[in-house]
């Protein structure tokens, strides 16, 4: 399909076209719901460029060898010599990379393609290679916020963005359904190519006069960016705009035709999760409609500009019945490095917390080994074979025996299950400990958003644990839920592990591999049992059965006030029956990094 | 083409904390954190013209000082020959990939050679390239475990020690490690930070005039690349010479006058161990070595310490962020 049949979406054709124009507009990035012909719209900009561009599809399976380029296994063994193999960037230097949800890819494979996109040359140091080669490419890709975000540091890369929503003029429906049947639209798209063409050749003699600029500056100012690229990218594309339409000149007018582009997705509002995730989600679930309206400013606010504000109390639910109170969310803080021992299990995992071994072809290299699988480590067979060559008396190719294979070892990070098992009981309540609890939670969710953990959480309160929220990937979603906690009643502990077993083996069950970080946050004054058992022996029963199963790592947050009369110090021995790591909400904040960098306040 | 160090647009402490460890390259590099699209990455990548020659022994691939460390085939030359022929080499940016491999990190079996002639022989990785110049690392809070593990190693060292697949072999492997991080994307690991010697923070310019500046200069860059590096090139050469000045000045600017007040400053920090203490030192006297002093003034003790301890400064609980310069200035106050 050619770019000018292509109905409607105006804005992404135009950020394609800027890009056909001048690469250094620094690609484009497609967000919207799916079925809305995002990729389509990008598989038809080979028709306004020159015949034989290159045009690359990244498959999400991608490794990073066959992205940056690896060791070609029969010209090396046929030569001795080491002969590059040449990966993705190489095929799409000169052309178009096309990644159809980015979202989903790891972080290092994304970060990987946007740093060689944005230096236009690839550096391949690996598996003995060390080569350098031009990779300047046109990069388009789209993602569907539902399933996944991309981190703020990665959308700033984007050169331009563009919104893709379902077409409401009913005349342009029409069209695409008779399109869809096929109407037989020129391949390639003559007058846009030749339009493109000119303007390509213009581009160099576009002038931009000095009281423009300063309107860049102030726009991107207006609009709170952080950092510079807005006002950069915004520089190029509207340069490539003017050029577009045949002029030697900026105008006032091509800026403000581009600026949408430009800053869609680097408004400071949109860190960090995009607002599109937020609507999808409130229509997802009806019986919460009822609800009174939430403060969303406050929940949407980067970590670093809620400490205003967080004395506000939430809007309760409903109307809570007596004694039970809701408290706010207390100060937020980045928390400690969390380690947790990499375990020998192999397995197909995304995430950032803790090393894994991987099964499939993801993940990177690590070292070589002797023990067999899927892949062979070519450079290093060829190492241990090496120096035999002569005695072997290599004729034509290098002779490998069965003794010199090595095989690859690769590992990638990935994210665990994170289960917040929190105490609602009324000692919580006490000196408002929830409060600076709240706090310690939402601080470890901003942690769990960063490594990409799924999160869940489990309350007990009164006389039994209930799961309030399902492991999910919205660590949006579960910062909502941590607001609406209220306090009141007994302790049932036991309740609580109970029920946080029960989610683990259910998990468990549809993904075996699963690795469990549980958050215990409780004052350990337990006093309701779900048998006829005393509290604390029913605590050691389930925690018995906790520390058996394999996979789970356990964090206790200890809440009581220390070096009070009436500290008990009770959370110790949780933790201690737990095997768990244990932490008073102090102890958790981390004493590097701490914010070293002052962000301006807005 | 890379853009000009001189023509980035203020973003003074960092550019004058990449300088400081060109003129003594002991300071132990330099962290930058900081907020997205802020030219750390071009920094750091266009220091590479202003850097000064160094004299290296001839010919070899692990850059040997003729006066320092060598490596071990450097060693075995020096009996046979008396004596290590020179040769004078520009000091380079060498940069550490994202997806580098430990075996092009550390260096190991040379394969074409082995396999034609049946010998083992070392073929040098990017330690041996980096030694005695700037290694830099962007995302350096993105690199792998494992990398990090080898890195803390040979910095901690300054040699690379390789034993592998049949090979020992030890160079000097003595870089200036240089990282760049956006915070918002995970921290670093302890050991990591400390290495450094220097941290800054940068953030993007909010004043309007400057910021129109950048873009003017970025859209003289993109309409004549040519001519924009030619008419920086006086600026460019200016600030080369005034480091080679300073590298030869650094050695005999007088610090026993202020050994006194860098240990109080550090004390009242209580801050650990002497790195700090050393980090601040080397600073300062590299501060006044730049700016054409004959001695460290107060102005360098205030400007090296915000460089040197901002890193290592323990935060009691519920302290923020921003009570660090406070707490430095306090100390500085008491003076």
């Amino acid at each position: 399909m050619s770019c000018s049949a292509f109905i409607g979406h105006d804005d992404a054709k135009l950020a394609l076209l800027l890009n056909a124009i001048d690469s250094r507009c620094g690609g484009v990035l497609f967000v919207g719901e799916k079925g809305c012909g995002k990729s389509t719209l990008a598989r038809s900009l080979p028709s306004i460029l020159p015949a034989g561009t290159p045009f690359i599809e990244l498959p999400l399976n991608v490794t990073e060898d066959a992205l940056l380029g690896t060791i070609a296994i029969e010209d090396t063994l046929k030569t001795g010599k080491r002969v590059f193999q040449k990966g993705i960037f190489a095929r799409a230097h000169g052309g178009v990379l096309f990644i159809d949800d980015v979202n989903l890819l790891s972080t290092e494979i994304v970060s990987l393609v946007l740093e060689v996109q944005s230096r236009g040359e690839n550096i391949v140091e690996r598996e003995g290679l060390a080569i350098r080669h031009p990779a300047s490419f046109i990069l388009v890709a789209s993602m569907y916020p539902r399933e996944g975000e991309l981190s703020p540091h990665l959308l700033d890369r984007f050169g331009l963005c563009a919104g893709f929503e379902r077409l409401e003029n009913s005349e342009q429906r029409i069209s695409v359904m008779r399109f869809a049947l096929g109407d037989g639209s020129p391949i390639t798209d003559k007058k846009l190519y030749e339009q493109t063409e000119q303007a390509r050749s213009l581009l160099r003699h576009v002038s931009i006069r000095d009281r423009l600029l300063e309107y860049i500056a102030d726009i991107c100012l207006m609009y709170h960016v952080s950092g510079h690229r807005a006002d950069l990218y915004l520089l190029a594309a509207a340069r490539a705009q003017a050029a577009l339409h045949g002029s030697r000149e900026v105008t006032r007018e091509d800026i403000d035709s581009v600026a949408p582009l430009v800053l869609m997705h680097r408004r400071r509002e949109l860190q960090p999760p995009p607002p599109l995730q937020e609507q999808d989600e409130e229509r997802e679930q009806p019986d919460q409609q009822h609800e009174p309206p939430r403060d969303t400013k406050q929940e949407q606010k980067p970590p670093d500009q809620d400490k205003d504000q967080k004395e506000l109390p939430p809007k309760p639910r409903e109307l809570p019945p007596q004694k039970e109170e809701i408290f706010a969310v207390g100060k937020t803080f980045k928390i400690k490095r969390l380690v947790f021992r990499k375990d020998r299990i192999e397995r197909s995992a995304t995430g950032r917390r803790t090393r894994t071994r991987t099964k499939n072809r993801g993940g990177r290299y690590v070292k070589s080994v002797l023990r067999a699988s899927r892949d062979i480590a070519i450079d290093a067979t060829l190492r241990a074979a090496a120096p035999f060559q002569r005695v072997r008396n290599r004729q034509d190719v290098v002779m490998i025996d069965d003794e010199d294979f090595r095989y690859k070892r690769k590992e990638r990070k990935m994210g665990h299950v994170a289960i917040f098992v929190v105490d609602g009981s009324g000692s919580m309540g006490a000196q408002k400990r929830m409060i600076a609890a709240k706090g310690a939670i939402q601080s470890i969710l901003m942690d769990c958003y960063q490594k990409r953990d799924m999160v869940s959480m489990i309350v007990f309160r009164k006389d039994k644990a209930e799961v309030v929220l399902q492991p999910t990937a919205s660590v949006e979603h579960a910062a909502r839920r941590l607001c609406e906690i209220p306090v009141g009643g007994k302790t049932p502990l036991g309740a609580g592990l109970l029920e946080a077993y029960r989610l683990i083996e259910r998990v468990g069950r549809k993904r075996s591999e699963t690795r469990f970080l549980m958050v215990l946050i409780t004052d350990g004054r337990a006093n309701q049992s779900m048998s006829s058992m005393a509290p604390d022996e029913e605590i050691t029963r389930i925690a018995g059965l906790l520390r058996e199963r394999a996979r789970i790592d356990v964090i206790v947050v200890d809440t009581e006030e220390k070096g009070r009369f009436t500290t008990t110090d009770r959370a110790t021995s949780v933790a201690a029956l737990l095997n768990a790591d244990y932490y008073t909400v102090d102890d958790l904040k981390s004493e590097y990094l701490h914010d070293l960098v002052q962000k301006k306040k807005l | 083409m890379i853009f000009p160090f001189t023509s980035i647009v203020d973003q003074e402490e960092m550019k004058t904390a990449l300088i400081l460890n060109v003129i003594d390259p002991s300071i132990g590099g330099l962290l930058i954190m900081g907020e997205k699209g802020t030219a750390k990455s071009t920094a750091v990548r266009a220091l590479a013209e202003l850097l000064p020659e160094l004299e290296s022994v001839k010919d070899c691939v692990f850059n040997c000082d003729p006066v320092g460390d060598l490596c071990t085939e450097c060693k075995e030359q020096l009996p046979d020959h008396g004596h290590l022929h020179r040769e004078k080499r520009k000091m380079r940016v060498v940069e550490l990939p994202l997806g580098v491999t430990e075996d092009r990190l550390v260096g190991t079996l040379d394969i074409e050679h082995a396999i034609r002639r049946g010998e083992k022989r070392f073929e040098p990785g990017i330690l041996a390239d980096a030694n005695r110049n700037f290694l830099y690392v962007d995302e350096v809070n993105l690199l792998e475990d494992h990398i990090v593990d080898l890195l803390l190693d040979s910095a901690a060292m300054g040699v690379n020690i390789v034993e592998r697949e049949g090979i020992s072999f030890v160079h000097p492997a003595r870089f200036i490690l240089v990282g760049t991080m956006n915070p918002e994307e995970g921290d670093l690991r302890p050991q990591l930070l400390d290495r450094f010697g220097l941290c800054v923070g940068v953030t993007g310019v909010r004043d309007r005039e400057l910021r129109v500046e950048i873009l003017r200069r970025k859209a003289a860059f993109d309409n004549d690349p040519d001519a924009f590096l030619a008419s920086w090139a006086e600026e460019q050469q200016k600030l080369a010479q005034k480091i080679i000045g300073a590298r030869l000045k650094v050695g005999s600017i007088r610090v026993d006058d202020v050994l006194e007040k860098i240990v109080s400053i550090t004390a009242l920090l209580n801050l650990d161990g002497h790195r700090a203490d050393i980090v601040m030192m080397k600073t300062a006297r590299a501060l006044a070595a730049f700016r054409g002093l004959i001695e460290i003034g107060q102005d360098e003790i205030k400007d090296a310490s915000w460089l040197a301890l901002r890193h290592r400064l323990k935060r009691l609980p519920f302290e923020e962020a921003g009570a660090d310069r406070e707490k430095v200035t306090a100390a500085l106050a008491q003076l």
